[in-house]
């Protein structure tokens, strides 16, 4: 599947709404992961407070950003660790590709990093001579396919079990003949096993960067991160700068957080903390470690008064409850990030001018606010973002002269109410049981879903009507 | 290997960067650590309250609850009847007396009996058993830390894992093992590796369907040791 652009947003979505099945898909896995979270939050009553704590942590290494940036260089050298830094995605995938070069490497695993794939890392190793092994089974699933992430948490959502059994039974050196799913992951596990243990370099990302001892920690449940970690000589992460936090007493609370907002458990399997290369004499681990820290638009966001969307923590809980991302899935997005996270910070990794359209893909409902572990508010951030939008005139003519067309009859008060009651007329022309099958300048919206057909009378027609005395109304 | 002049020019860029965008936070260190210290105060009422007072009773009762996938539990007076205890594992899954064990002399110096525990712990079906550094009675976690002792691959290639844990250093929360984590980190002495293992390697990745076994262990048997 080719890789989709986020200025091709609307062409995108019409290309997802005419997918008969992926609704259905999608929603087989947010549905029970928006069940699975609501669970978890019952059996949390804490969850608030925590909630709290979590944004304030987040919020306070943000604001002390230089500072913890500085304490995690300085203690993740002190453990041996190599730290490169890099401006932009490009840079950071060419720093990793000239360790892998200096190296002579020609296997590469990689445990799943969202950050690996914002930096074309993917593609940077696919245009090399280097064999990229994605370890994480979704991830092993999407690279068979050449498809892009499709979710922050479950890159594969989007692939069925059928979609599975062709793959593996084409890819894989020993598949299974079962259709079970429980066959199918062992299949997954025979063919990686040797590719852990045969890799040159283990490439991973972070969930955390803790900036007193200088660890990073990955967090996972298939332990793929240690297997694509420990075997190879030399291990490299790529982590963005917004994933610092004080110390492990400061992530821990984020822990409890993540995972329960992620998939409604209450810890993921593996949490490991990284420290550098091997010790002298230890029984395994790499022999050099590197860290290469990301901005790629994250000091913009800091700049450009988005800072509360460096709290995320990438659980995914917006996109498992977003009524849009539902309907369309995460390839529409044409951003490694989908939903209303992705939404948001697309237009700093990209361009405002490239991914504006995303911003206008949200009915403002606040699901995503009110579900998110560390209360980034989306919505007035997306709102914030049409504004820019709309200053620097990147809307489309049509748009703009619509708006306008608007502002001028909404200071006229007569003209407003004279166009709203021919409005009304002309939309009841075309309704039929209480429902509109078509409307002219509306075909966008009922394309796709009918319109329920507005009341005979506008709102200030009824409200007149009220206001006026019981004698009178009946006359 | 030497760092870029790109990287040391991209370093200069990102805290000029942060300084530009908010040149008012200049705190002071101290003043900081004090900030992020009151933020830990806040962990005391928005922590899952335990199954019990007791942090070895607590974090059992988890295991045996079902709250930790693929997870069972017992407890054993004294390392002596390890051994018979591993059998009973060995047989409960019809698996042949060959298992891993790590390379310490507490483990070693065990009767093993005919169970042989040198097997390669690279082969799919095999069987590892370490000894863990802590316990953590939120999560139902053990706590492993990488060493010459501890090759970190025995809890993660198995399709079996066994995991002692002393009693004594079972601990309540997750906190209370980073405080630990912390001290270790002032005598300059953190390992490599820090890992929480709380369960069986799992994905839910096909159709949202959870199977055990993905890429590590299926199975884990967690033994809490009273004496050790």
């Amino acid at each position: 599947m080719q890789a989709s652009k986020p200025e091709h947003f609307n062409l995108n979505v019409k290309k997802a709404l005419a997918q008969p099945d992926l609704k259905g898909i999608i929603r087989r896995t947010t549905d029970k992961a928006d069940a699975k979270r609501a669970e978890a939050v019952v059996n949390f009553p804490e969850f608030e407070k925590a909630r709290l704590q979590g944004q304030k942590i987040k919020d306070h290494t943000i604001k002390h950003m230089a500072h913890y940036l500085a304490e995690f260089e300085k203690n993740a050298s002190a453990q041996g660790a190599i730290v490169h830094w890099a401006s932009t995605g490009e840079e950071a995938s060419r720093i990793v590709m000239d360790i892998c070069k200096q190296h002579n490497a020609k296997k590469v695993t990689r445990s799943k990093s969202m950050l690996g794939e914002e930096i074309g890392l993917t593609h940077s190793l696919d245009n090399s001579d280097i064999e990229r092994i994605e370890t994480d089974l979704a991830e092993h699933i999407i690279q068979l396919a050449g498809d892009p992430p499709s979710h922050i948490v479950w890159p594969a959502m989007h692939r069925s079990r059928e979609d599975v059994i062709k793959l593996f039974r084409q890819f894989h050196k020993d598949p299974t003949s079962s259709e079970e799913i429980i066959d199918l992951v062992d299949s997954a596990r025979r063919d990686l096993r040797t590719k852990f243990l045969a890799a040159d370099i283990g490439i991973s990302g972070a969930n955390f960067l803790l900036a007193d001892s200088g660890s990073t920690c990955t967090v996972t449940n298939e332990g793929n991160a240690e297997l694509t970690t420990t075997p190879p000589k030399v291990h490299i992460i790529t982590a963005g700068i917004e994933k610092l936090v004080p110390s492990m007493a400061h992530a821990v609370p984020l822990l409890r957080l993540l995972t329960r907002s992620a998939t409604g458990a209450e810890i993921t399997q593996y949490i490991t903390f990284h420290n550098g290369p091997k010790r002298i004499n230890d029984a395994d681990g790499p022999e050099e470690c590197h860290i290469v820290l990301v901005d790629n638009g994250r000091t913009k966001m800091l700049a450009d008064d988005m800072k509360e969307m460096l709290r995320c923590i990438r659980c995914g809980a917006c996109m498992n409850h977003c009524v849009v991302y539902k309907h369309i899935g995460g390839h529409a997005y044409g951003s490694v990030y989908p939903g209303p996270m992705g939404s948001v910070l697309t237009p700093h990794l990209n361009s405002l001018e490239v991914a504006n359209k995303q911003t206008h893909a949200c009915t403002m409902n606040g699901r995503c606010e009110e579900v998110c572990p560390v209360n980034i508010p989306l919505p007035k951030l997306l709102r914030s973002l049409r504004a820019q939008s709309w200053e620097k005139k990147f809307e489309p003519l049509t748009n703009r002269l619509f708006v306008k067309i608007f502002a001028q009859l909404a200071k006229r008060p007569k003209l407003f109410q004279f166009t709203s009651s021919c409005s009304v007329l002309f939309m009841r022309v075309f309704s039929k049981n209480g429902w509109i099958r078509f409307l002219p300048l509306a075909a966008g919206w009922t394309k796709n879903r009918d319109l329920i057909a507005p009341n005979s009378q506008t709102f200030m027609q009824q409200y007149k009507k009220h206001q006026k005395p019981k004698s009178n109304r009946s006359a | 290997m030497q760092k870029y002049k790109s990287s040391e020019l991209s370093r200069a860029r990102i805290f000029k960067a942060i300084h530009e965008a908010a040149p008012e936070n200049q705190a002071s260190k101290s003043d900081i650590a004090t900030e992020a210290l009151a933020l830990l105060s806040l962990s005391e009422g928005a922590r899952p309250e335990l199954l019990s007072s007791d942090a070895a009773e607590a974090m059992i009762m988890r295991i045996q609850a079902g709250l930790v996938i693929g997870t069972t539990i017992e407890k054993i007076k004294t390392l002596d009847s390890l051994p018979t205890t591993v059998q009973s594992f060995l047989d409960k899954y019809a698996l042949p007396p060959c298992i891993k064990i790590q390379d310490l002399s507490d483990f070693q110096s065990l009767d093993w009996g005919v169970i042989s525990t040198n097997s390669d712990v690279r082969e799919d079906n095999s069987v590892g058993l370490c000894l863990a550094e802590y316990g953590v009675a939120e999560t139902g976690s053990f706590v492993v830390h990488s060493s010459p002792e501890m090759p970190i691959l025995i809890n993660f290639l198995p399709l079996y894992l066994l995991a002692v844990v002393p009693k004594s250093k079972i601990l309540h929360y997750m906190d209370d093992y980073a405080l630990i984590a912390n001290d270790i980190a002032k005598h300059a002495k953190t390992p490599r590796n820090m890992c929480l293992i709380s369960g069986v390697s799992g994905t839910t990745d096909i159709e949202g369907v959870l199977v055990q076994g993905a890429h590590g262990p299926k199975i884990l048997h967690i033994i809490v040791v009273e004496d050790i």
